[in-house]
């Protein structure tokens, strides 16, 4: 009886502490996750930045090629960064994450898809050299990929 | 495009008053809408005898714009921006209508509101609105060139800015002392950022340029692109031509600056 009720306190007592590490390492990993996800964004920002400067004839072709190659594969790379149960507030508190991004992930996959295409048809567009068409593209993916998929997944806390 | 047909787009007359969500037809009204008075849904405004305002003359509409009273002398709940459009010029208003009367007509009967909010609600929206101050048709400044008389319109009147960005008194009107100075509690209960030109609190260091691209991509100074209430704001004033985008940048740079809780995007 005593062994018993010994071993079961042992038990208790590590059940706690494996769950108690579990929850230590979830929320390292929701601190990775979500700072993988604010560099992603950040970048993204970046990169759609210095493809405005060169429409603006701030900044070169070659800038902006480089750029826009870089939005072809961060784009795909955005549902990466939003796993399961990674609900989160952005570290300047103004953003948060819908449910819907997870309870509608196909249409959540589709946003993403929208505008990766839309980021294939500005390295096109930057390649061409014509910034007219840089323009049109640069707002297209900026308001139809970017601001849409922004205005059904994203929560803002603050406007 | 008509003189109508680009007000209409400019106000964004068919963002609410298109139920989008559920694929409704352009004007036919349906939409529901979150207000403080309750979920409201959005009449018809297209040009059916039925179910629209096919038998409205002019002074109808102009009575529904500028004063918020329906036909039947009913009066409007605030969620319908008139106390802006009092400010409509009457040009203005004969385009519009010249532009309504021309849409396709759509058999669409209006959903009316719950009954559970017609007792404390209403009393509510009526004091804010005799609260509220009623401008008139918006005369230009003489002074001013005509961008900055041109964006003010834009600002005041038809974009109906100050309906979110300009903070409320306990009446419920608008505190026009702090014009577009950001509300802490907007509509749906939101802080709604100071737009006035302070340049710790508010969009002092955003150039004419930046101002346009918001209004034309969503596209803020840090390359984010708005995705809340002003994404809404922007399927509008995207639609603008781009020297009606520069009139409103050229106004809001011109407002007093006030300083405010409600910070801008730096």
């Amino acid at each position: 009886m005593k062994l018993s009720t010994k071993h079961s306190v042992l038990a208790v007592a590590l059940t706690l502490i494996l769950a108690g590490l579990g929850g230590v390492a979830l929320a390292q990993d929701k601190e990775a996750v979500l700072k993988n996800r604010e560099t992603l964004m950040k970048g993204q920002a970046k990169d759609l930045g210095s493809i405005k400067a060169y429409t603006e004839g701030k900044a070169d072709m070659a800038q902006a090629e480089t750029s826009a190659a870089n939005l072809t594969q961060s784009t795909k790379k955005i549902s990466e960064v939003f796993p399961p149960g990674s609900a989160a507030t952005s570290s300047d508190g103004k953003y948060g994450t819908k449910p819907a991004i997870w309870s509608d992930w196909n249409k959540f996959l589709d946003a993403q898809k929208n505008a990766a295409s839309k980021a294939d048809a500005l390295l096109v567009a930057v390649k061409s050299g014509d910034k007219e068409k840089v323009s049109v593209a640069f707002s297209d993916l900026g308001k139809n990929g970017c601001g849409a998929c922004h205005e059904t997944f994203r929560e803002t806390l603050k406007n | 495009m008509t003189r109508g047909a680009y007000l209409a787009a400019a106000a964004g007359c068919d963002q609410c008053h298109t139920d989008i969500k559920n694929s409704g037809r352009p004007y036919a009204g349906g939409r529901a809408l979150e207000t403080p008075f309750g979920t409201i849904f959005t009449p018809n405004i297209t040009p059916d005898r039925a179910t629209g305002i096919g038998r409205w003359r002019l002074a109808d509409l102009e009575r529904a714009l500028r004063w918020g009273s329906a036909p039947d002398s009913s009066h409007y709940l605030p969620a319908f921006p008139f106390p802006f459009y009092n400010g409509l010029t009457d040009t203005d208003l004969v385009d519009l209508k010249a532009f309504l009367d021309g849409l396709p007509a759509v058999f669409r009967i209006n959903i009316a509101a719950a009954p559970s909010i017609f007792s404390t609600v209403w009393t509510r929206a009526a004091i804010t609105i005799v609260a509220e101050c009623f401008p008139g048709p918006w005369q230009p400044d003489p002074i001013k060139d005509p961008a900055w008389n041109r964006g003010a319109y834009l600002v005041n009147t038809v974009g109906r800015c100050g309906d979110c960005h300009t903070p409320r008194h306990w009446l419920g009107a608008l505190e026009l002392k702090r014009q577009l100075a950001g509300s802490p509690a907007g509509p749906g209960g939101k802080a709604f950022p100071n737009i006035t030109p302070d340049s710790e609190t508010g969009i002092g260091n955003w150039s004419e340029d930046d101002i346009m691209n918001l209004l034309k991509d969503g596209q803020t100074p840090d390359f984010d692109f708005v995705g809340g209430a002003m994404a809404e704001i922007v399927k509008n004033t995207t639609r603008l031509v781009d020297a009606d985008r520069r009139a409103i940048a050229v106004y809001l740079r011109s407002l007093p600056a006030v300083r405010s809780e409600q910070r801008a995007a730096r």
